[in-house]
Formats: structure tokens, C-alpha cells, sequence
């Protein structure tokens, strides 16, 4: 049995409690229960079923200005308290840091869309049903389709939320997640791999075939592949290939950790320009069709919808409490982490604002490009330096996609890049957390042959 | 409740249902020390305990995990196994059965030196401050530096209805330091890494953490200045833990007999000539040739023992990776390499320790045989693709011309297609390391793993600016 939301504020609370107790200035308590069912598929056929259900708590305490933390996956009286005596055991070979607190926020308002009531009586026979459906979707596109794995899974997970401050929160949410990895053989040729997949909070918007078929179409057409000439030109960035590329980067920029501790090129940029002027991203755990759509943050904070870029312009960082407080100011609620690691920074939902052309006309303007569907390959956070393959890449020469590449080596640099984007398209698509377009970006040296 | 084989043989009796069953209990810690600017960013401790069974039921799957280890609650998790690879069953085609074979029973453990749990909290602590403090004083020109410890130090008992048995203890410490250069808005990084299966003593024989340091930082400051290379298909010399990653990314992935039925590009290559003869290349749970490979495991999570698997001999394709499933379906017996990385997780097909065996070379011999080429060192994450086609990065790239090393250059993506790159080796290095064992490699799930080799020259492709 699922342990209740009323059981996990309850652990938080002894856990805050007892820590007091046993000498800590402050405490926080973070826990989690989750139940689940997942069927898995490999080489075309169902594989395994699974039923897995997780517990755990993380114990944070301040002892004369210094962090520990601790966590078991256990909520039980003895258990517990053998975490909190190893956090304060940390925090007592630590060393005072000014900046350590724990919040004092309001209760946040709950999302009231990221729960669904029917979840909780979907049967572990529709997981298999649903991952059958995403294996026939794909074989029935074409023959030639092979799906080396795939996963359905469907999870209730409840978070609680409990400081000595007085913070207190909990929440339920319901995860309905896909994916479906392969590629498409013919013959002696085997085509690049692809990888799908998809999420939603609700029952009703499951849609594993639109992700199949999504799969299938992408490792189809890359048969046939073929290397070409290297070149500098353009790069027309799929959704999934702006998630890839230039998403962690400018996330890792925007993280004011890094900023603080000088592992961010965006540091002392704040107002100014550092992307053409189409680029507005905003990061909101409050859309709640994101993945990452939650009420609260890993320290209880509130979340809200942050402008990150706005028409180039740095417009904020990301903050948890501790960097809040460095810079004299309030957390943004973007703590990050779950309960086998302190609180973090990191992002949530990102969503870029869609641009005004249409992606036949952004792929119609191309003297010579490709169209990345995915890339394979190695991005620098901090000097922004990217080197990498195309995946199910397409040579594009005026506006016609000539053939699928293989061997094809892209690099650049991404901070660069944010100035050379040249079109941004008004069709976007939801890629788990992230809504995205597709990006073209101009002056990119390829490699091949 | 204190787990032992013992207890999980009569939970397994219950399992009449089923035509197999295997109970695997996992208590593991994991201790993590992070700092950055002379600041502790991460000073943890994670245990997690628990158990999970998986079961064969009418040739289906089905796999249930608990935390708690009180018998009727394990007995529960059983059936919950049992239920789901009965729904499994409804729609599942093919049978599964499993390869006969000598099982695992009594107790495991690697040699350590020095066992990490002899060494304080403090020393860990002051020994990661210090050394993240000292990367940034060796030079002006380092801003920033993060520096830090994991440990995971795991027992496990793994027991099956036909015969494995096994209580296995492992501890494997890695350390990882980044030193960032920055001059007029421009920021590098550089990263070293170490990871080890055994104790401190062993996590520091090659290189001390001041070693490390000190290279972070001097590579940072030079990668600053260097310009970037033209992207190009070339001769490359390709340091041991390049090595270990073109071993783990261009032909291990292909290897494992679950991608292998899938349909990789080795599949029915068993006996045919795939690679130059120079190359002899091994997944192993053992660490051959230098100990404490950060991937060794004495008994896989089937309960089988985890030997040395010779996949290439001398260019030939010998054997893909099994686990006793895999092993049935091709008639062969399992090599030892189903792995979970908790308790939570199902057993996969995964790699250990691969390598590539060493040749006769000195690299100065390797150098001078090449008009114009590039040194490549210092591994970062890399990738295969169903078609062969692998990238994996450098970190520094040392332009060779006319036989001698000329300049640094930015590090690079190295990619190719792993059947036509391995055939183009036409050097091997005496000298032998494992360097990739503070990384982990990712498949549903991650793996400890590790790789190495000696120098290596081949031809590949190069990204770089034109």
C-alpha cells in the first residue's frame, strides 16, 4: 500500500522534531512515496512486467551555521532517527557558511492539474496494453521498423515538504510515462537510432501511437544515409535537438550557483543582450502540462512562472534559498533534488515563446544545411564549446532535403550561436518538460567524409 | 530484520507458481563530498536497503521491489512478481528460458587496500577542500574549481530457485577535479578523474589528489590559449581511457546479445574477421592486467560468476555478451554480465571492465610514424548508435606533424563507424591502464563500469571548425 500524504508530513515532522531534539539549530525534512507499474518491451516483444513501490526521506539540519544532510529509504522511527544522527554527525565536521538557511514561505496554492483521480485505478494490464499498442504502432508503419526497447510506466508519487520554520507542504501527483527506442533495417543496412517518447498527468492524454509513429517515421527515413562535403552553413534544430543542444547550457548559465561560483559565462550579464532578439524563454512549474509541473519547490518554496530571456535579454538567474540569500534576495522556488541529495538549483518546465514562421518556410530559405533531428555529442556548460554527430540528420540544399547523413560532425559554440539564430518557428512541440520550436542557426562548421 | 541467504532460500520456497525465482537484497551507502570555491556544496550520506524478486512465470517476466525486509512483506513482494509476469504473459510471444549453468554460492569481496571506512569523515573532508583550495592556487588564471569524493560501498545477496547463493561486498571510491581558466568573458574547463574498485589506498596508486589537481589546472590554462582544430578524418593516437571508451561505446554496446537479437550490426559475425588483427578486446568482471578496475564484479546479478569474456581475438569476432537468457537462445554459456544497479532494478546485459590488450609500440615509435595526426587525451562521455556509429570526446588534442607533437589544440569529437575504425588500428602501445572508472555507463539504469587499453593508432574523424 501507498503511504498516505498524511503519513509523509507526519514522518517529516518527527524527523524535524527529533532533530531539534538531538541538537540541530534548524531541520528540514523532505520525503516521498511512490507506486508503480511499468511493462517494458524488447525486441518486438513484451519483456517483463514490474511493480515497484519507493519510500525515503532526506533530513537537512544546521548545526552552528554548518549543512548536513542524510537520507534512508525507510520511514520508520529507527531509521530515521539513525539519518538524523549521521546529518548532524556532517554538520558537526562542517564549517559555518552565513548562508545557510531554510525558508519561511507561505503555503503555496495548489496546482490543481497534476493529479488524476482515474490514475489511481489504472490497472497494471493497461500498462501492458499501452505498451503493446506503441510496439504494433511502430511495426505497422513499416516492416522495417525494429523496436529494441521500450518502456510504459504509470506512477502515483506524493512529496512532502515539513521545516523548523514552520514551512509545510505535500502533494500527489500522477505520471502517466513512454518511451520507444530502435531503429529501421534493411537488409544489411541498419538505419541510426531513434528515441521517443512522451508524458502527461492525465489518462486522457496518453498518446503512445502519436509517439510511435513519431519514432517510426524518424529511423525510416534515416535509411539510406550518406556522408557529405564539410562546409559552414546553416543548422535547423528540431525541438528535440534544441533540448539536446542548447538547452543545458544556457539552464547550467542560468543556474545561479554556477554564476556565483564563476562556472557561468552569463555572470555579470544580468539586462544584458546575450541572444538575438526573437529569443524569450521563460522557465514555469506551473504548466501543468510540463513533466515538471508542481505547486512547490525541494525546500517547500512556491513556484512561479520566472522570464529567464525576453527578446535576448538576461532577464533572471534560477535561485534556491542558499544563493537567494547570497545575493540578497528572495528563491525564485527552484530548488531541485529529491530526497537522496540536499536541495539544488535547477530548472523545471521551459518553455520558449514560438516564433512567427512556419517550419516549411525556415526550411524553405536554406542555400546549404542540415536538418538535425538529434544530436549525439559533447557540450562544454561553461565555455559553451560544442562538438558532436548529427543523428537522422538531412543535408538540405535550397530548401530541399537531398539525403539522410551519416559521419557527419557538428561544432560551434553555443553562446555564439545565440546570435546567429535566424528564424524561430511558431510550431512548437512538448518534449516531456519542455516546450519547444525548431531553431535555425546560421555559421556552423560541419564535417564529414 | 537482518537478511541472509538463509532467509531469502525459504521466501523463494513460497514461490510455487513460478518456474524460476531469484530474490537479490541490496544494502548499500553511498557517502559524497562536494566543494567548490572553498565552499562545501554537498557533504552527504544515502543508505538505501531493500529487496527484489524476479520470477518466470509460463516463460514471462515479473519483477517486484520492497524496502522493508519483514517476511510477510517479502512474501507479498513475491507474489506481486508473480502477478505481474502472469499479465506479462497475456501478451508476450516468445517464451523465455534460461541457460543451465554453474552458479555462485558462498562469499565475495575484491581485495582492498586500505578500506575506505578506516578513513574519517574529516580526512575526506579536508582532503577534498584542500585540494579543490590548491587548483585554483597553482595559477592566476583559475577562477573557479570543484572538487569532490563519492563512495558507494554495497552487500548484496543474491539467491535463485536452481542454485546461486552468493553474499558479495563491494566498495568503490572515485574522486573528480575541475579546474576552470577564464580571461576576458572566455571560460574553459578541464576535469581528471579517478575511480577504483577497492579501498583509498587503491583510489590514489596512480596519481595523488595534488597530481590531479595540479594537471586540471594545467590543462585548463593551456586549452585557454589553444585554438580550435579543423575538423578532418585523420590519424589519431588515442590515450587509454580513450581507449577503454572506444572498447565500451564503438564495439561493446554492439556486443550485448539483447541489442544483438535487436538487430546490431555484428549480428551472425561470430567468426568473422571485424576488426585489424592487432585487436584482441575483453569485457571482463575481473581486472586483468592492472587490479581494481572500477567495473569489477565476482558475480553477476544472476548468480553467475563473472570471468573474462574474449569478444574479439586477433580481429575475429568471438563472443557477444550474455546473460542466461541470451546465453539459451544462442547456445552458448552465460559470460556473467546481467546487471543491476539496485535493488529496485531488473537484471540487464551490461559491460564491466572492457578493454583492449596491449601491444608491442612505444608511443615516441607511434608518433614518428605520422606525417600530420592528432594525440588524443583525456576521455569525455560518449555514445554508439545502432549503426555502428560512435562519438565519444578528447579533452586535449596534440597536433603530430612530421612525426613529432606540436601543438595543444581545444579537445574535439572523435566519431566513425566502429567496424571500419577498428579495422584502420595499425599500432598498440605496451604501457596499460583502465581510466574511465569514475564514470558510469547508462542503459534503462546506470552501471559502474570501466575501460582502458594502451595507446592506440587509427584513423577516425575529427570534428573541429573549418
Amino acid at each position: 500500500m501507498k503511504i498516505s500524504e498524511n503519513e509523509l508530513v507526519e514522518s517529516c515532522r518527527l524527523a524535524v522534531n527529533t532533530a531539534i531534539k538531538k541538537g540541530a539549530d534548524s531541520a528540514e525534512a523532505y520525503s516521498v512515496s511512490s507506486v508503480e507499474t511499468e511493462a517494458s518491451i524488447e525486441q518486438n516483444d513484451v519483456k517483463l512486467g514490474k511493480f515497484h513501490q519507493r519510500s525515503g526521506i532526506g533530513i537537512r539540519v544546521i548545526k552552528n551555521g554548518a549543512l548536513g544532510f542524510s537520507s534512508v529509504n525507510m520511514l520508520s522511527q529507527e531509521e530515521i532517527n539513525e539519518s538524523i544522527d549521521a546529518s548532524i554527525k556532517i554538520a558537526s565536521k562542517g564549517s559555518y557558511d552565513q548562508y545557510n538557511i531554510f525558508p519561511n514561505t507561505k503555503v503555496p496554492q495548489k496546482l490543481s492539474d497534476i493529479y488524476d483521480q482515474e490514475a489511481h485505478d489504472f490497472k497494471p494490464e493497461n500498462s501492458v496494453k499501452n505498451a503493446v499498442k506503441m510496439l504494433k504502432t511502430a511495426r505497422r508503419y513499416d516492416e522495417r521498423v525494429t523496436v529494441d526497447s521500450g518502456v510504459f510506466n504509470n506512477s502515483l508519487n506524493s512529496i512532502a515538504v515539513v521545516n523548523s520554520n514552520g514551512v509545510e507542504c505535500v502533494e500527489t501527483t500522477s505520471n502517466f510515462t513512454w518511451y520507444i527506442m530502435g531503429m529501421a533495417i534493411d537488409g544489411k543496412e541498419v538505419s541510426s537510432f531513434d528515441f521517443q517518447f512522451g508524458g502527461s498527468h492525465h489518462l486522457k492524454d496518453i498518446a503512445v501511437e502519436d509517439t510511435a509513429r513519431n519514432f517510426a517515421e524518424n529511423v525510416v527515413k534515416s535509411l539510406g544515409s550518406k556522408k557529405c562535403q564539410p562546409f559552414k552553413g546553416t543548422l535547423i534544430l528540431s525541438p528535440h535537438a534544441v533540448t539536446e543542444l542548447i538547452l543545458p547550457t544556457l539552464v547550467n548559465s542560468v543556474n545561479s550557483n554556477n554564476v556565483q561560483k564563476g562556472r557561468s559565462s552569463f555572470a555579470g550579464k544580468m539586462g544584458n543582450e546575450i541572444a538575438c532578439n526573437e529569443l524569450t524563454i521563460t522557465d514555469d512549474a506551473t504548466w501543468s502540462d510540463g513533466l515538471s509541473a508542481s505547486s512547490f519547490d525541494r525546500e517547500g518554496v512556491p513556484r512561479k512562472k520566472l522570464d529567464i530571456i525576453d527578446k535576448g535579454i538576461l532577464k533572471s538567474y534560477l535561485y534556491n534559498t542558499y544563493t537567494a540569500c547570497r545575493d540578497k534576495i528572495n528563491s525564485t522556488g527552484h530548488a531541485s533534488g529529491d530526497e537522496e541529495s540536499s536541495p539544488g538549483v535547477g530548472s523545471t518546465n521551459i518553455i520558449f515563446k514560438e516564433g512567427k514562421s512556419s517550419f516549411e518556410n525556415i526550411l524553405s530559405e536554406v542555400k546549404k544545411g542540415i536538418l538535425v533531428t538529434r544530436f549525439s555529442g559533447n557540450v562544454n556548460p561553461v565555455s559553451g564549446d560544442f562538438s558532436g554527430v548529427v543523428k537522422g540528420g538531412h543535408l538540405i540544399i535550397s530548401g530541399e532535403r537531398i539525403h539522410p547523413l551519416s559521419e557527419t560532425l557538428i561544432a560551434g559554440n553555443i553562446f555564439e550561436s545565440l546570435f546567429e539564430i535566424s528564424d524561430i518557428s511558431k510550431d512548437r512541440e512538448k518534449v516531456f518538460n519542455i516546450l519547444a520550436p525548431y531553431i535555425r542557426v546560421e555559421d556552423i562548421s560541419v564535417t564529414s567524409g | 530484520m537482518q537478511i541472509s541467504i538463509d532467509n531469502l532460500q525459504k521466501i523463494l520456497e513460497k514461490s510455487i507458481h513460478s518456474s524460476y525465482a531469484e530474490a537479490r537484497y541490496q544494502h548499500r551507502v553511498r557517502n559524497e563530498i562536494v566543494v567548490g570555491n572553498g565552499e562545501v556544496e554537498e557533504a552527504k550520506s544515502t543508505r538505501i536497503e531493500g529487496i527484489g524478486f524476479r520470477v518466470l512465470v509460463n516463460g514471462a517476466w515479473g519483477f517486484s521491489s520492497t524496502n522493508t525486509t519483514i517476511s510477510k512483506t517479502m512474501i507479498d513482494t513475491l507474489d506481486d512478481a508473480v502477478k505481474m509476469a502472469k499479465i506479462s504473459a497475456t501478451a508476450q510471444k516468445k517464451k523465455s528460458r534460461l541457460a543451465e549453468t554453474k552458479l555462485s554460492n558462498g562469499v565475495f569481496k575484491p581485495s582492498i587496500n586500505d578500506p575506505l571506512e578506516d578513513h574519517s569523515l574529516e580526512e575526506k573532508m579536508t582532503l577534498v577542500t584542500k585540494t579543490e583550495c590548491d587548483s585554483r592556487r597553482y595559477f592566476d588564471i583559475i577562477k573557479a574549481a570543484t572538487c569532490s569524493y563519492r563512495e558507494i560501498i554495497d552487500n548484496k545477496i543474491i539467491v535463485t530457485t536452481d542454485g546461486a547463493a552468493a553474499e558479495i561486498y563491494y566498495s568503490k571510491p572515485e574522486f573528480r577535479i575541475t579546474s576552470i581558466a577564464a580571461r576576458n568573458g572566455e571560460r574553459v574547463s578541464a576535469t581528471e578523474t579517478v575511480g577504483v574498485t577497492g579501498g583509498w589506498r587503491d583510489l590514489f596508486e596512480k596519481r595523488s589528489a595534488e597530481e590531479m589537481s595540479r594537471k586540471a589546472s594545467e590543462t585548463a590554462k593551456k586549452i585557454l590559449d589553444a585554438r580550435h582544430p579543423k575538423g578532418e578524418r585523420s590519424k589519431v593516437i588515442l590515450d587509454s581511457g580513450m581507449v577503454g571508451l572506444i572498447a565500451h561505446e564503438a564495439i561493446g554496446h554492439t556486443v550485448e546479445a539483447d541489442f544483438v537479437l535487436s538487430g546490431s550490426i555484428v549480428k551472425d559475425k561470430i567468426g568473422e574477421k571485424i576488426a585489424s588483427n592487432l585487436v584482441t578486446l575483453v569485457d571482463s568482471g575481473l581486472s586483468e592486467i592492472v587490479r581494481g578496475a572500477a567495473g569489477t564484479i565476482l558475480v553477476d546479478d544472476e548468480g553467475v560468476p563473472a570471468s573474462k569474456t574474449v569478444v574479439i581475438k586477433k580481429g575475429i569476432l568471438e563472443s557477444y555478451l550474455h546473460n542466461r537468457e541470451t546465453a539459451a537462445e544462442f547456445n552458448v554459456e552465460p559470460t556473467g554480465n546481467a546487471r543491476a544497479f539496485e535493488y529496485s532494478d531488473e537484471p540487464l546485459i551490461r559491460m564491466r571492465n572492457t578493454y583492449i590488450e596491449p601491444g608491442d609500440y612505444e608511443l615516441d615509435e607511434m608518433i614518428q610514424e605520422i606525417d600530420h595526426g592528432y594525440l588524443l587525451k583525456g576521455p569525455r562521455s560518449g555514445q554508439a548508435d545502432a549503426n555502428g556509429e560512435f562519438m565519444f570526446g578528447a579533452q586535449e588534442a596534440f597536433l603530430i606533424e612530421n612525426g613529432e607533437v606540436r601543438e595543444l589544440l581545444k579537445g574535439v569529437t572523435v566519431s566513425g563507424r566502429a567496424l571500419d575504425v577498428l579495422q584502420t588500428v595499425d599500432a598498440l602501445g605496451k604501457e596499460f591502464s583502465y581510466d574511465i572508472g569514475a564514470g558510469y555507463c547508462g542503459k534503462k539504469q546506470l552501471a559502474k563500469v570501466d575501460g582502458g587499453g594502451p595507446y592506440l593508432r587509427c584513423e577516425s574523424l575529427i570534428g573541429g571548425m573549418q
